[in-house]
Order: C-alpha cells, then structure tokens, then sequence
C-alpha cells in the first residue's frame, strides 16, 4: 500500500479534469464518447490508486490510464487495426526551412492549425499534444504512452513535419486563390 | 541545408539536451546563418501547437459526475429509507415543480451555463488557467485565444482583486472569464461576442447568486456572483468606463 488517500487522490486528479478531456476530445470521435473515457479513467484509477507508487509521475499514470482505456473501446480498436505508421528515422523529417516559409507559419490562424492535428494519424496527434500542449518531457511521454522514448522522438517529428505541409499548403492554396 | 546541429532543433526546443548541449546549441546559434530561422520555425510551430490544441474543456456535468464518483453518497442503513426517501423525493419534486416550474422554464441557458461555470470555479482548486492580479497579464494571455478584445479596469485601489482568467466555452462559443475577490466573495465576469437575445436574468430560482449582463461594443458581459449587487455593482461601471 502506498499510504495515498481518497483525498490525495482528489487532490492530484481533479486538476488533470480539463487536460485528460482536452486530450479525450482529439482522440474520441464525440464529446459523449469523450466524457464516457474520462470518467472510466477516474474510476479506473481510483480503484487502483493504492497501487500507485508515491513520487513516480502521477500525470503520465493517469493519461496512460485514459489511453489505455481508449485503445480498449471500439474506437481505439478500430484506430488500432487501420492505423500502420511506417517509424522511419526522425532524421527524414526534420524541417528544412526558409524565410518565406516561416512568414507563412506566422499566419497561420489557430482553426487551420486545428484542422491539421486533427487530420494527423493518431499516433501522431497524441505524442504533440502530449509535447506541445501538456509541455510532457519525452520520458513522460514514453511511460504515457507505453512506446519507446526513440518511437516518441520519430512520432513527433513527423507530426510536426506533417502539421507544417498541412498549414504551408493551406496558406499557399489561400494565396493561389487570392490572386485568380 | 547542411548544418548537422539541425537534427538537434527539436531536442533543444523540447529542452531534452543536456546542460550543457544546450549551452553550445545556443552558442551555435549565433554564428550559423542556416539553424536561427530553422528553430525560430520549429518554435512558432510549436507556439500554434500549445494554443490550438487547448480547445476543449470539461463540460459542468463531466466535474459534477467526477465530484459525485469521489464523493459517494452514503448507503442507506435502516430498511424504511428505502421506502421512505423515494416517496419523501416525489413529494419534494411535485411541491417544488408547483412552486418553480413557470420561472425555471424561462431561465436563460446561456445564464444557467455560466452560472455552472462560475460554481466550478468556485469548488476547483485551480479555478484559472492565467493566474495574475495585473491586468496587463491577464489581458495579454487571451490574445490569440479569441478573435475579440476587451480591456480588465485597473483594480489597484479598489475593493476588487483580480484572481486571473480562463477561457471558457459555452454552446460552442469560446469567451473569457475573468475572476475577482471582494472581501469573502467571488466574482466572474464573463466576456462573450454579443449575439444573445437574453430572455430572463434570473439566476435559478432559490440560489443566492446576483447576475448582471451588459452590452459594449459588439461584445455581451455578464457578472455573477454571491456578493449582494451593491457590492458587485462598481465592478460592473469599472468594466464600462475601461472599455469605452
């Protein structure tokens, strides 16, 4: 036993509500299904609180519990048998940049850089929000996700290489029909 | 581009090298002509990230159903309640749907929505996202999170203390809540695109709480608090004459 109460729990866990839903919400297809994981996930890991070891990283442990729980549900499982990532070498995917380019990025308004994560693989989406939005180290995001901290390196690579075409080609297409 | 200190932009913008890889990235930096616009790329892509990915917030009922999940109710002990609280329930419900059904019906949503937000905040240990007394911190942090402007009155001197804000969503619509302390008192003011057609003020029927909406300048305000109006109703002209 760890000697964690009730009320640590509450103590730790209510303030990861608003994340663990944000995070549920680009994963889910539905709010409905959304709110339906977070509360199996509080309840999951209430349940299993008293396993939970006292100064290891409870923020990971309850995300990794979502996530768990979501790759359990029909829709996890669906993402799951259609979902194939090729884990090329991150190296590939490092941006190349040009002034231009960066002007463009500059622009782009937050409902197109919406549309971009929500149209990259799943995989994908969870490491950056993960990285970018949560500010999760890459050791937490490996114990998060349960993936190795390389495969947490190549993943947000090409999402954010991925998310950087989808906002470049987006603009340039915006540009292109300015000018007709 | 050939600079081979390029695979390292992601690790030295997620902050994953070492001490002191970072310190010679840094130095790198200012003596390479290729890598300073390659991570000032990297670091408004990931900018955009950290705003756009924060679009979703907890619905009122979803922290409702967790609090009730930590906070079960305790089981009935002797056999009569089970009998006996069931019928007390109905007995309450018709008593009350008598007494209150014509006003609740009229209640506003859009009120009803934000007064559940204003009790979230009250119950939450983390009841803002920007915490700050500054005006000039707290307006700032809402900048590229809503496509609307509005200026927080300087509260130096005043009875109100500016706890800081949050951006809250309501049928959709993203707005801001901005909370205040005023002697035991909490208050929110929420700052929404005028669109509304506010049929009814009220607060539900029976709860304490004191609700006022003005309109400025294409954008719709609404106060809610615990605080008697007298008490509430200088911050409401503070927000008028700031925002003329």
């Amino acid at each position: 036993m760890s000697g964690l109460s009730n009320k640590d729990f509450e103590t730790l866990a209510l303030p990861l509500l608003d994340p663990l839903y944000n995070f549920a919400r680009w994963m889910c297809s539905d709010a409905d299904e959304a709110r339906d994981l977070v509360q199996e996930t509080f309840v999951k890991a209430l349940k299993a609180f008293s396993s939970f070891r006292e100064g290891t990283n409870f923020r990971a442990w309850m995300f990794r519990i979502l996530r768990n729980t979501f790759l359990s549900s029909r829709t996890g499982l669906e993402h799951r048998n259609t979902e194939q990532e090729s884990e090329q070498g991150f190296e590939d995917s490092v941006v190349t940049s040009e002034t231009p380019e960066l002007a463009l990025i500059r622009r782009a308004d937050t409902e197109l850089v919406q549309q971009g994560i929500a149209q990259l693989a799943l995989g994908f989406r969870e490491v950056l929000i993960l990285a970018d939005l949560e500010e999760m180290k890459y050791q937490e995001i490996s114990a998060a996700l349960d993936i190795p901290i390389g495969t947490v390196m190549s993943r947000l690579a090409r999402a954010r290489g991925q998310l950087r075409e989808h906002i470049l080609q987006a603009l340039q297409s915006r540009k292109l029909v300015a000018k007709s | 581009m050939n600079c081979e200190w390029q695979q390292k932009i992601a690790l030295y913008l997620d902050d994953e090298l070492a001490p002191a890889a970072q310190q010679e990235f840094a130095a790198h930096l200012s003596r390479c002509p290729e890598c300073p616009v390659a991570v000032a790329e990297q670091m408004e892509l990931k900018k955009s990230v950290r705003i756009a990915a924060k679009k979703f917030s907890a619905p009122p009922d979803l922290h409702a159903a967790i609090y009730r999940q930590l906070h079960p109710e305790p089981k009935a002990k002797l056999l009569w309640w089970k009998w006996a609280m069931p019928l007390a329930c109905l007995v309450l419900m018709f008593a009350l749907g008598l007494a209150f059904w014509p006003r609740s019906a009229a209640k506003d949503p859009m009120v009803a929505s934000l007064v559940d937000q204003h009790v979230i905040a009250l119950s939450s240990p983390n009841p803002v996202d920007v915490v700050s007394e500054s005006r000039h911190t707290v307006k700032p942090w809402f900048q590229g999170k809503l496509a609307y402007t509005f200026t927080p009155p300087e509260t130096a001197g005043t009875q109100y203390t500016l706890i800081g804000g949050k951006l809250v969503y309501v049928d959709q619509t993203a707005g801001a809540q901005l909370l205040y302390q005023t002697g035991q008192h909490k208050i929110s003011v929420f700052i929404f695109p005028a669109q509304t057609d506010i049929k009814n003020l009220h607060a539900k029927p029976g709860t304490t709480f004191t609700v006022d909406n003005w309109n400025q300048r294409g954008l719709e305000y609404f106060l809610i608090t615990d605080a008697s109006k007298e008490e509430a109703g200088h911050l409401i002209t503070m927000f008028q004459d700031a925002n003329r």
